[in-house]
């Protein structure tokens, strides 16, 4: 290519990339793709190692609508009839497909624009982790990469229809990629691993963002090169568009090679061990008889932690024995440990089940009376945060007045029902006294909030309990006692008292309201209070009607005092 | 090679079983020179072959002395073209002066300053000085094909291909091309292939008759005058031995012909009577 050829090229490139970036098309994917990353980060608190990939999700979009309109681009000369003119110019049609391929290069600020505004959105939703510089790339050229196979195609099918099928059949991996398990998930081009946002922090290779991202760029490479070729006929361009080609193939190979690698024993050993044994990894700090303890990227959690165990402290008349712990645990522990297939692909059996019995070990797994288990990873972001904060709240109040904090997973026990237990009452007050709640934050039925009532069988008797907030977002791992619909309507007639009177009448036989003997009418009678009845007609957290049927549902236990 | 700077010698194109040009022998002068022909005689597919668009089967091109077998000349050829096909279409979204932009960077003109300068030139030659920020899917058919005629004066090429430029203009329009095309600076070769004959007398020093596929006739419109001397009258009544009779803007009719019809008075033959008579003579009409 002489140097004024050259010129005209990068002209016509800044031209085509000028065109692309105000392309509506591209406008709108920003738009959808912003959208869609918005519904996947915005209930739990955002992790940047999980955080690159669900912005990847936006940048798919993006890319769908780039590759559209790069077709177009590139076939714009057909399809508006001006080809034959463009034939008798003298920039080639492969100095054009050059310039339209250097052209995609105006999708990068939209790609920016979606990866700040999610920066953004996690700086102010308090986002955990540094940014993974190479998960974010690989977002980009997912879009390069995207916007090249337009170009390709539209230098072959200049029929507008052809890009968007061309749209389709990219969708299609991405749509599909959930029927494949293990390293070759890797290969799709964008997946989130479902258990990345369960871990403690990044692990190197899970996923291999550096190899997927030369991947993706090798792919765009591939991409430019058969658009060339398409328009580039001269058989010494064809040489080099050849050993371009033969160059992007075997950096797709040797990336893909390098993508399914499985992950090192020793990295998983340790992955297992901080997962398993969380003191080991985890830094703790005390602060009133109550130890927090987190893992290290987890450090600016500690505050959100503190506050509302604070306020239940604020009240308590004694200081409980013995001292509270509250720590994070991974659902790597839970239900299925290490159902996720790309996280432990290639490596035995035998090797997995040593690491999901080790993993079924972790303190979370085991009842407790003085521990609380945080999920990590489901701490929300703002909008949910008062319900996570009444459940720790709550789950530090059931610890102060002797109730089970935690009832463990491992053998998969069922929550106990604290019937008839003043202390039920007493904890339900203590965490919305902690949490300055409105009794309106309470309010049940279909609101989305999933917060109302339901039935529970205990001594083949059914109780009506309370589904309280947070309780059905499992912010704790692993929960506490099933609460009553009558502690808390109890709760609920105390909350309208002066606290201090209620403090004064708690503080005066404590161990005796703590006991589990205390029953709620002695209580409401201490506090000069009716005690209330429960109502019929209550509904449940989705607006269903709860109706008395014993034999509906598992059996229960009582707590026992 | 002198003033002859395009040459084509036994020219030939087939698509199919159609022989589109055959064996073709042209020289072009600086200067305008007029195509004439009917449709599907090869006068597209001739000036497609000028562009350098098209690649005739037989025969040999010469283009100021390139070859635009060459891939090298055939750049420096397209270079020095200005092309206005037939059937053109247009970048609906862009602007006039986008779209003259984007086509002066084709043309590598690359300097912004200078592409700016030779946008705003041809505007004005065109007379769409005013017109440049207008979309063009806001244009009248008449000033999509000024655009597409200013495309084609971009960079001042030394050859200049017009094929039926003046389709769809108004008579003023026409006229206003006339004069545009009689002030063109730098003396370029201009082929103007047209069906109005009115326009090849009005500024072709030169006229080039194609019937199926071959040169019929090359010289001056006078000489194409000439050639219907004796085979053109006009008489009151229709005479049906003439090859063609038409009403006149006196209400008389003017026959062209091999015999005299019966009271006609002999009349001075046109442009248009000669190509007339050359193509009933061809068997083409």
């Amino acid at each position: 290519m002489s140097r004024i050829g050259a010129r005209a090229v990068v002209k016509l490139a800044q031209i085509e990339a000028g065109q692309l970036a105000r392309s509506i098309l591209v406008l709108a994917g920003l738009g959808f793709g912003g959208l869609l990353v918005w519904v996947f980060a915005n209930h739990d608190q955002p992790v940047w190692w999980n955080g690159g990939w669900q912005i990847g999700y936006g940048q798919v979009v993006i890319s769908l609508t780039v590759l559209i309109a790069a077709h177009l681009a590139t076939a714009r000369a057909h399809r508006d009839g001006l080809a034959e003119l463009y034939d008798s110019f003298p920039s080639s049609a492969g100095q054009r497909t050059l310039a339209h391929l250097i052209g995609v290069l105006g999708a990068v600020p939209a790609c920016l624009v979606l990866i700040g505004a999610v920066i953004g959105f996690f700086d102010l939703h308090s986002v955990i982790g540094t940014p993974d510089l190479a998960a974010l790339a690989g977002g980009v050229l997912l879009v390069l990469a995207a916007g090249a196979i337009g170009v390709a195609i539209g230098s072959r099918f200049p029929h507008p229809l052809a890009g968007v099928l061309g749209a389709f059949v990219w969708f299609v991996p991405f749509s599909q990629s959930n029927r494949w398990s293990g390293a070759i998930t890797w290969l799709f081009p964008w997946v989130e691993p479902p258990q990345l946002k369960d871990l403690p922090g990044p692990l190197s290779g899970y996923p291999p963002a550096a190899a997927h991202a030369v991947e993706l760029a090798a792919l765009a490479v591939l991409a430019g090169v058969v658009a060339l070729a398409l328009t580039a006929p001269a058989r010494r361009q064809r040489i080099a568009l050849g050993a371009g080609a033969a160059a992007a193939l075997t950096a797709i190979v040797v990336a893909c090679a390098v993508q399914c690698q499985p992950i090192p024993s020793a990295k998983l050993n340790h992955l297992m061990t901080e997962v398993a044994t969380t003191g080991s990894a985890q830094g703790c700090t005390t602060s009133a008889q109550v130890h927090y303890c987190l893992y290290p990227e987890f450090d600016s959690l500690l505050a959100s932690l503190q506050a509302p165990v604070d306020g239940v402290l604020a009240h308590l008349p004694v200081q409980p024995v013995p001292a509270l712990t509250i720590a994070q645990t991974s659902e790597l522990t839970l239900d299925n440990p290490l159902d996720d297939p790309t996280l432990t692909h290639g490596h035995s059996t035998q090797q997995v089940a040593m690491w999901i019995a080790q993993l079924q070990s972790a303190p979370a797994n085991l009842p407790s009376s003085s521990a609380i288990y945080v999920d990590l990873g489901s701490w929300p972001a703002r909008p949910q945060l008062a319900d996570a904060r009444f459940d720790l709240a709550l789950g530090a109040a059931e610890w102060a007045v002797g109730l089970p904090t935690s009832t463990g997973l491992a053998a998969r026990p069922v929550q106990c029902v604290p019937l008839n237990q003043a202390r039920e009452a007493i904890a339900i007050w203590l965490a919305a006294q902690a949490t300055h709640l409105p009794p309106a934050h309470f309010q049940g039925g279909n609101n989305g909030r999933l917060i109302g009532y339901s039935l529970a069988q205990v001594d083949g008797t059914p109780v009506i309990t309370w589904v309280y907030p947070g309780e059905e977002a499992s912010y704790l791992a692993s929960p506490g006692p099933q609460p009553t619909a009558a502690g808390y309507l109890l709760a609920q007639a105390m909350t309208r008292l002066a606290p201090a009177r209620v403090t004064t009448v708690l503080a005066e036989s404590w161990d005796s309201w703590t006991s589990g003997r205390a029953t709620d009418a002695q209580l409401a009678a201490a506090l000069g209070i009716k005690m209330p009845a429960v109502p019929s007609g209550l509904v449940g957290p989705l607006g269903n009607p709860i109706t008395l049927q014993p034999g509906t549902v598992p059996p229960q236990p009582a707590c026992t005092p | 090679m002198g003033a002859m700077t395009v040459q084509v010698e036994g020219l030939s194109r087939r698509y199919g079983n159609i022989r589109a040009l055959d064996g073709v022998d042209l020289t072009l002068e600086r200067g305008i020179t007029g195509l004439l022909g009917p449709n599907g005689a090869g006068k597209t597919t001739l000036l497609s072959v000028l562009a350098t668009i098209n690649e005739p089967d037989a025969g040999q091109v010469s283009v100021f002395g390139l070859n635009p077998k060459d891939r090298a000349e055939r750049v420096e050829i397209r270079r020095r073209l200005g092309y206005l096909p037939q059937e053109l279409g247009y970048h609906r979204h862009f602007t006039v002066a986008a779209f003259l932009d984007y086509v002066a960077i084709l043309k590598e003109i690359v300097d912004r300053r200078q592409r700016a300068q030779e946008v705003a030139r041809v505007l004005a030659a065109v007379g769409m000085e005013r017109l440049g920020r207008r979309k063009i899917r806001t244009l009248s058919g008449g000033f999509r094909q000024r655009l597409a005629i200013a495309q084609a004066l971009l960079g001042r090429p030394e050859l200049l291909i017009l094929d039926e430029p003046t389709a769809g203009l108004d008579t003023e329009q026409r006229l206003r091309f006339r004069e545009l095309l009689s002030n063109l600076p730098g003396d370029p070769v201009i082929v103007l292939s047209t069906h109005q004959a009115d326009d090849i007398a009005a500024i072709c020093p030169r006229v080039v008759v194609v019937l199926e596929g071959r040169i019929h006739f090359a010289g001056t419109p006078a000489a194409l005058a000439e050639t219907a001397k004796g085979h053109v009258w006009t008489a009151e009544r229709r005479d049906e031995r003439a090859h063609m009779s038409w009403r006149d803007g006196d209400n008389r009719w003017r026959h062209i012909g091999d015999r005299r019809p019966a009271d006609s008075e002999t009349a001075v033959p046109t442009v248009e009577d000669g190509y007339l008579l050359l193509s009933h003579a061809t068997g083409t009409r």
